[in-house]
């Protein structure tokens, strides 16, 4: 039985493993992040579930005594709390994290990710072929995740406002009454209705783009939500 | 003798008159102190209020408007004693009751305004727009009528969503700038009574609240009164059960309409409307819309109608995309329109890659090693 150093020396020495010069391996997603992402997911999975059943109630009940709407709005207001701690943890976390969880790899303040959005925009559009250096998230992903936190803010507030309807008298309707004088109850409707198909979209993109880039520069983007770990040129950090 | 006018006056005295015993009277109180959300033990003091309280003036202004609120306040439930309670109150301006009309009838409600003191009922919106042109009434517009009256005035009561907040005429493209009273004028205690008309037995409740306490009751942050619209329709809903239990109504008259199930699938407003009527009713308290099969349509919140129609569909359609479409036509095509544009570019990006565009040689992950992973 050998030890692990021992086996991971062996493979080193082996010369038919490639091993890049230049290449490294580095933790971009620390654990909350990659907890937190896969709560986000879940927590998504659930509320446009049952949110569009909220909406558009497809599952037919016969006359027979039932929870069905109940049952499902239970589970919407669950899961809408723990996306909305999820959501407000993230946001802590872009405070507090490495350097590739900051709040500043979203709103593009500084004026090198501002020139690279632009690049990157290129990328898409078939002007350049190579996918622009990025670590963490690309200056293009990272605006439109800041579009994702903003809706997803609306719709924690708009979901929540909502929710508080059925107790105007509660301490969630003096927390969120105040989305009802500025906007009609329907407008509120339709707002956190609309998010829903938005995120949707979002997701078909999101998941389309981390595949492609993965692709694209093998730095094992799609694997690194779950492990943490990204293999980069030492030159792209 | 002033005092004796005024005790001739009061409704206890004409209570017999009208064949209207002190039992029924008290009943009537009863049902009015429930209305008002208040304990059971004000039902004393209300009855005691209302024997005894003087004769307060009333002037009930009409603007753009369908006198709709008039005719559901005419019909007060409980004639014997909702007559008499409308008979103490001296409106003495109200240009669909009065008798007087012409300069007569200016006079009397420009004598009211001198006096002072009086409560202000306003039904229907006023315009603003182009000064108001579009609603004048004896050489003055609403607005002019408003200010005037608003002077002097203890309170004013807007009775229907026209003067509580626009209402119909404010519908877009709300042509003559159409705004509810409040918009207007500010100073006085202003309460807002909304529906489409505003229910009978909520105005009375009102007015006998103000002749009670001498206040108007507590409102919400729409200047909503808290014993009338505290609480949404969908939660005080009879069909409520079946919209939990998830049993709703398909199509006009098909088996779930016949057995009274829940009709939010016909695009019923209640969860989004604050109102009490499934608690006091309409028409005496028989029946209400839902209880009658069809949907609320939200007729008593600020911005009904632009956001509460279609009232056969649950979310309101979305303009600006050409044409109107409803949300989730809207979202449909957003998801499609991203997983096609995200396939196309996807099988554009393989073709770019094979087509071997680059000239500066094999970048991480280019394309000579990578013919074989693009499953």
């Amino acid at each position: 039985m050998k030890t692990k150093e021992a086996r991971v020396r062996e493979v080193l020495q082996d010369p038919t493993v490639e091993r890049t010069p230049g290449i490294v391996t580095i933790r971009v997603w620390e654990l909350p992040v990659r907890v937190l992402h896969w709560t986000v997911v879940a927590a998504v999975l659930v509320l446009a579930g049952t949110g569009y059943y909220i909406g558009n109630p497809y599952i037919l009940v016969g006359s027979e005594p039932g929870f069905v709407m109940g049952l499902i709005r239970s589970i919407h207001l669950a899961s809408a709390w723990v996306f909305s701690v999820a959501i407000i943890c993230r946001i802590i976390w872009s405070f507090i994290g490495n350097r590739w969880s900051r709040w500043d790899q979203l709103v593009p303040v500084h004026r090198e990710r501002r020139v690279w959005l632009w690049k990157t925009l290129g990328y898409y559009l078939f002007l350049r072929k190579e996918p622009p250096p990025a670590a963490g998230h690309n200056p293009l992903a990272g605006v439109t995740y800041l579009v994702v936190f903003v809706m997803f803010v609306v719709q924690i507030i708009t979901g929540l406002a909502l929710a508080a309807l059925a107790n105007p008298q509660g301490v969630l309707w003096s927390t969120t009454g105040w989305v009802f004088s500025l906007f009609a109850i329907q407008t509120v409707r339709l707002v956190h209705h609309l998010i829903m198909w938005l995120t949707i979209g979002f997701v078909i993109h999101h998941v389309y783009s981390a595949v492609l880039v993965d692709i694209e520069e093998k730095s094992g983007l799609v694997s690194s939500i779950f492990t943490g770990y990204k293999r980069l040129p030492i030159d792209r950090l | 003798m002033p005092a004796m006018e005024t005790r001739e006056r009061a409704l206890g005295d004409r209570l017999a008159q009208f064949g209207v015993n002190r039992r029924t009277f008290l009943k009537y109180c009863a049902t009015l102190t429930a209305v008002l959300a208040l304990p059971a033990r004000f039902t004393e003091r209300v009855a005691r209020a209302l024997e005894s309280v003087e004769k307060p003036s009333i002037i009930w202004l009409e603007f753009q408007d369908c006198a709709g609120d008039t005719e559901s306040f005419l019909r007060s439930r409980n004639p014997g004693v909702g007559d008499l309670i409308l008979d103490l109150l001296s409106v003495d301006y109200h240009e669909t009751i009065m008798a007087a009309a012409g300069f007569q009838a200016e006079a009397a409600k420009e004598a009211t305004i001198a006096k002072g003191g009086y409560i202000v009922v306003v039904e229907g919106s006023v315009p603003m727009g182009d000064g108001g042109v579009y609603c004048t009434i004896g050489g003055k517009t609403a607005i002019q009528i408003l200010e005037e009256a608003a002077v002097g005035a203890a309170a004013i009561i807007n009775v229907g969503t026209c003067s509580a907040y626009g209402g119909l005429p404010k519908a877009a493209p709300n042509p003559t700038r159409a705004v509810g009273v409040a918009s207007v004028v500010s100073g006085v205690p202003i309460i807002n009574l909304p529906g489409c008309p505003a229910n009978a037995d909520n105005i009375t409740a009102t007015l006998v609240h103000y002749l009670t306490f001498g206040s108007l009751p507590a409102t919400d942050s729409k200047g909503r009164p808290l014993f009338a619209y505290g609480t949404r329709i969908h939660d005080a809903c009879e069909r409520r059960a079946h919209f939990d239990a998830g049993q709703f109504v398909l199509e006009w008259g098909d088996a779930g309409h016949k057995r009274g199930w829940c009709l939010y699938k016909m695009g019923c407003k209640g969860p989004s409307t604050f109102h009490n009527c499934p608690i006091i009713r309409w028409n005496e308290a028989t029946s209400w819309p839902v209880g009658s099969g069809h949907g609320c349509v939200g007729c008593s919140e600020p911005d009904f109608w632009d956001t509460m129609t279609d009232f056969y569909v649950r979310l309101p359609k979305v303009t600006g995309f050409g044409a109107e479409a409803t949300a989730d036509k809207i979202g449909l095509g957003i998801a499609a329109a991203t997983a096609v544009g995200f396939g196309a570019h996807g099988i554009a990006k393989a073709i770019q890659r094979r087509a071997g565009l680059g000239s500066e040689g094999p970048a991480p992950g280019s394309m000579e090693d990578d013919t074989d992973g693009s499953e």
